[in-house]
C-alpha cells in the first residue's frame, strides 16, 4: 500500500525543521528583509544543540543554546543589512558558507573528530506521540505567527515596515528595530530547526547536515507568499514529496527520478500559483524592499 | 551612506585577508608538526592523508601500513596530514620536493593532484590507495579494493540472521561504483537463503554523503516493510541508518571500519578495508619494479575483510560475536571466494 500512516509520519518528520526555518524567513520577508541565511543559522543550531546536550547531558539546554547561538549568528545579517545597509542576499550567502566552515572547525576543535560526531550516550529530544515537542511547537508557531501578522498591532506595523518603510517611519514606527526584531526571531526559529534536526530527526552532528533544508525553507517562503499558513502548506508539500519519493524508489523508480520529486512539485506549484495570481489584480506590492 | 559602506567593505576585506593569511600559516605549521621521521638508512616513504588522522581508523591503518613498510626496509617514513584541499596540494608538493622512494596517497581527493605531479616528475614513484588517476602514468601505481566481496559475505550473514526473510540496503547514490555496496549484499543473502526478498534505497538529494536524517528516513521505509537486516553504505548517513534500526530492534551492517561501537547491539558486522595491507603490499610491488599498474585487493589478498573474520571479534562490540555458527558458514564462503570456486559479480565491472 502506498498511502499509509508511515508515509504521513515520515512527511511530518521532514516537515518540522523546514517549517521552523521557513516561518523565520517569512517574518523577515514581511519586514522587507530577504533572508537566505536560513541554512547557515540552522547549521549553527545543529552544532550548538549537539555540543550543549553532550556537555550538559540535557537536550533541553541544547535546544535553548541552539536558539541563542543562532540568534547571535543572525546578528551578522541584522547589522549588515539593517544598520550598514549591505546586500541581504550577499550577507545570507556568506552566512551559509561561514556556518559550514565554522561548524566543521568547531567539530574538530571541540570534539576532535572529523565528519560526524555520534555517540550512543548523546541525549536526544523525547518523543511524544511519535514527534518531538519542537514539532508541536512549530505547529503552534504557525498559528501564533498568523494571528500576530493579521490581528495584532505589532504585525500590522511589521507589514507596514516591509511594504512602505518611509510611510511607517513618518508614523513614528522605527523600521530598523522591527527588522532587527524579526531577524533575531528568525535566528531563534532556525536555531530550533537545527536542534530539531540534530536532536530530533537524528541524534548526532554531521558536517553540512542541513543538506539544503534551509534553501528549501527559502523556497517555501516564496511559494507560501510569506504567509504563515501558506508557508506551512508549501513546507508540507515538500515533506510529502520527499517521503513519497522514498516510496517510489521501493516501487522501482530510479533514485535520480525520485530525487527530482520535490523540485518537480515546486515547479508545478509555482506555475499554478502564479497562473492564478496573474488573473487577479495585485493587492500588495511585493517589491517593497529597502 | 556610500562612504560608510565603502569603509565597512574595506574593513571586511582586511578581515578576510587576515583570516586567509592566518589559515595559510596554520596549514604550513600543521605540516611541520606532523612530519614524523624515523631514523634508518634504507628506503624512504611518504604518506599524504586527505584529512587529519586523529581517530580516523581508515587513515590510522594507512599509517601503520607505511610504518611496517619502513620497518621492513629499515627505511624512513614521513606522514603529512592534510586538513583541506589547499593543504592536500601543499603536502603533495612538499612530498615531491623531498623526493622519497615512494609517495603514498590515500583517497580519491589525490587523483587529479597526482596526475599533474606525475607528468612533471616522471622519476618520482606514486602509489594511490582506494582511487586511481583517469589516465595511466608509468610512475603512478594504484591499489583499489574489491569491496563487493566483503559486502557479499555481509549479505550472507544477513540472510542467515534475518527472521523476516527480507534484507535491504541504504546506499549513497545509484551508480555502478556505489552499487558495489548493495547488489552483492542481496546476492550474498540469496546465496544462503534463496527466498530472501531484497531491496535497496538510495539516499540521493542535495548532499547524499552527509544527510543522515534523509538516510534514516530511507532506512525507515525499509523497516516499515518488515526488512530486519540493513546494509548501511550511506557514508555519514550510516549513523542515521543505525538509529533507525536500533529504534525498531532491527540490525545493520557498517562499512570501512568497525562501526559497531556507534550502536552496540544493532550493528552486526562491518565490511572493512585493510588500508594497511594495500599500502604495504603496494609499496612492495612498486619497489619490485611493477609500476604504472592498478592492483585490486579483495578477500584473497587480505585487503577486504569483515570485522567478524578478524582478530578481536569478541571485543569489537559487534552482534556477530554471539553468532559463531553464522561465522563458520561465512568463513566457508570466504574460502570459496578466495580459492576462486565462487565469484562475486562486480556491479562496477563494465
Amino acid at each position: 500500500m502506498f498511502l499509509d500512516p508511515d508515509l504521513l509520519m515520515s512527511a511530518l518528520r521532514a516537515l518540522t525543521p523546514i517549517l521552523l526555518a521557513a516561518l523565520g524567513g517569512a517574518l523577515c520577508e514581511r519586514a522587507g528583509v530577504f533572508n537566505i541565511g536560513l541554512e547557515g543559522m540552522m547549521l549553527m543550531g545543529c552544532f550548538t544543540s549537539v555540543a550543549t546536550s553532550w556537555f550538559t547531558g540535557s537536550p533541553w539546554l541544547g535546544v535553548l543554546a541552539a536558539a541563542l547561538a543562532a540568534a547571535a549568528y543572525s546578528l551578522i545579517l541584522a547589522v549588515g543589512a539593517v544598520t550598514l545597509r549591505g546586500d541581504a542576499v550577499v550577507l545570507g550567502i556568506a552566512m551559509n558558507l561561514l556556518a559550514v566552515g565554522l561548524t566543521s572547525f568547531l567539530l574538530r576543535t571541540v570534539f576532535g573528530v572529523q565528519g560526524t560526531f555520534d555517540d550512543p550516550s548523546l541525549a536526544g529530544l523525547p518523543l511524544i506521540g511519535g514527534f518531538t515537542p519542537l514539532a508541536y511547537l512549530s505547529w503552534a508557531a504557525v498559528a501564533v505567527a498568523a494571528l500576530l501578522l493579521s490581528r495584532h498591532v505589532w504585525g500590522l506595523r511589521l507589514r507596514g515596515v516591509g511594504e512602505a518603510p518611509d510611510a511607517a517611519a513618518t508614523l513614528g514606527v522605527r523600521p530598523a528595530s522591527y527588522q532587527y526584531g524579526v531577524i533575531l526571531l528568525s535566528g531563534v526559529l532556525c536555531g530550533l530547526a537545527g536542534a530539531q534536526l540534530a536532536l530530533g530527526n537524528v541524534t548526532l552532528f554531521t558536517e553540512n547536515m542541513t543538506a539544503g533544508r534551509g534553501w528549501i525553507a527559502v523556497v517555501a517562503v516564496m511559494l507560501g507568499r510569506a504567509a504563515p499558513l501558506g508557508v506551512l502548506l508549501a513546507a508540507l508539500l515538500f515533506g510529502l514529496a520527499e517521503a513519497a519519493g522514498f516510496r517510489l524508489q521501493g516501487l522501482g523508480l530510479p533514485q535520480q527520478a525520485t530525487d527530482a520529486a520535490p523540485y518537480v512539485v515546486t515547479l508545478g506549484a509555482l506555475f499554478l500559483t502564479t497562473a492564478r495570481r496573474r488573473r487577479r489584480p495585485r493587492t500588495r506590492s511585493s517589491g517593497a524592499r529597502s | 551612506m556610500h562612504r560608510r559602506n565603502r569603509r565597512s567593505l574595506q574593513v571586511a576585506a582586511l578581515a578576510a585577508g587576515t583570516a586567509l593569511l592566518a589559515t595559510a600559516c596554520n596549514a604550513a605549521a600543521k605540516q611541520d608538526d606532523t612530519t614524523a621521521a624515523t631514523g634508518g638508512s634504507g628506503k624512504s616513504f611518504t604518506l599524504v592523508t586527505p584529512d587529519a588522522v586523529g581517530q580516523n581508523e581508515f587513515l590510522k591503518l594507512a599509517v601503520s601500513g607505511i610504518e611496517s613498510a619502513a620497518k621492513r626496509h629499515d627505511g624512513t617514513r614521513k606522514v603529512y596530514e592534510s586538513t583541506d584541499t589547499a593543504s592536500q596540494q601543499q603536502n603533495v608538493q612538499a612530498a615531491v620536493d623531498a623526493a622519497p622512494d615512494v609517495i603514498v596517497l590515500v583517497g580519491f581527493e589525490f587523483a587529479d593532484i597526482v596526475a599533474q605531479q606525475a607528468q612533471k616528475h616522471p622519476k618520482q614513484q606514486f602509489l594511490i590507495v582506494d582511487a586511481c588517476t583517469t589516465k595511466t602514468y608509468d610512475n603512478v601505481s594504484c591499489a583499489v579494493f574489491r569491496e563487493h566481496e566483503g559486502v557479499y559475505l555481509a549479505g550472507a550473514e544477513a540472510g542467515l540472521l534475518s527472521k523476516s526473510g527480507k534484507v535491504g540496503a541504504v546506499d549513497v547514490l545509484d551508480t555502478p561504483q556505489f552499487r558495489r555496496y548493495s547488489d552483492p549484499f542481496a546476492a550474498g543473502a540469496r546465496k544462503v537463503a534463496a527466498k530472501t526478498e531484497t531491496s535497496t534505497r538510495f539516499v540521493g538529494g542535495q548532499s547524499p554523503f552527509d544527510d543522515s536524517a534523509r538516510a534514516k528516513e530511507q532506512a525507515n521505509t525499509l523497516l516499515s516493510k518488515g526488512y530486519d537486516q540493513i546494509m548501511a553504505a550511506a557514508a555519514a548517513g550510516n549513523y542515521g541508518v543505525f538509529e533507525a534500526a536500533e529504534a525498531k530492534g532491527a540490525y545493520a551492517y557498517g562499512v570501512d571500519v568497525n562501526q559497531c561501537t556507534s550502536a552496540p547491539g544493532t550493528v552486526v558486522d562491518n565490511v572493512v578495508k585493510r588500508t594497511d595491507v594495500a599500502v604495504e603490499k603496494g609499496i612492495e610491488s612498486v619497489l619490485a619494479g611493477t609500476t604504472g599498474t592498478t592492483v585490486s585487493y579483495g578477500l584473497k589478498e587480505g585487503g577486504i575483510s569483515l570485522t567478524g573474520l578478524e582478530d578481536g571479534v569478541d571485543s569489537s562490540k559487534c552482534v556477530i560475536a554471539d553468532h559463531k555458527d553464522v561465522l563458520a558458514k561465512v568463513e566457508a564462503l570466504r574460502d570459496q571466494i578466495v580459492s576462486g570456486e565462487l565469484t562475486v559479480d562486480d556491479p562496477a565491472a563494465s
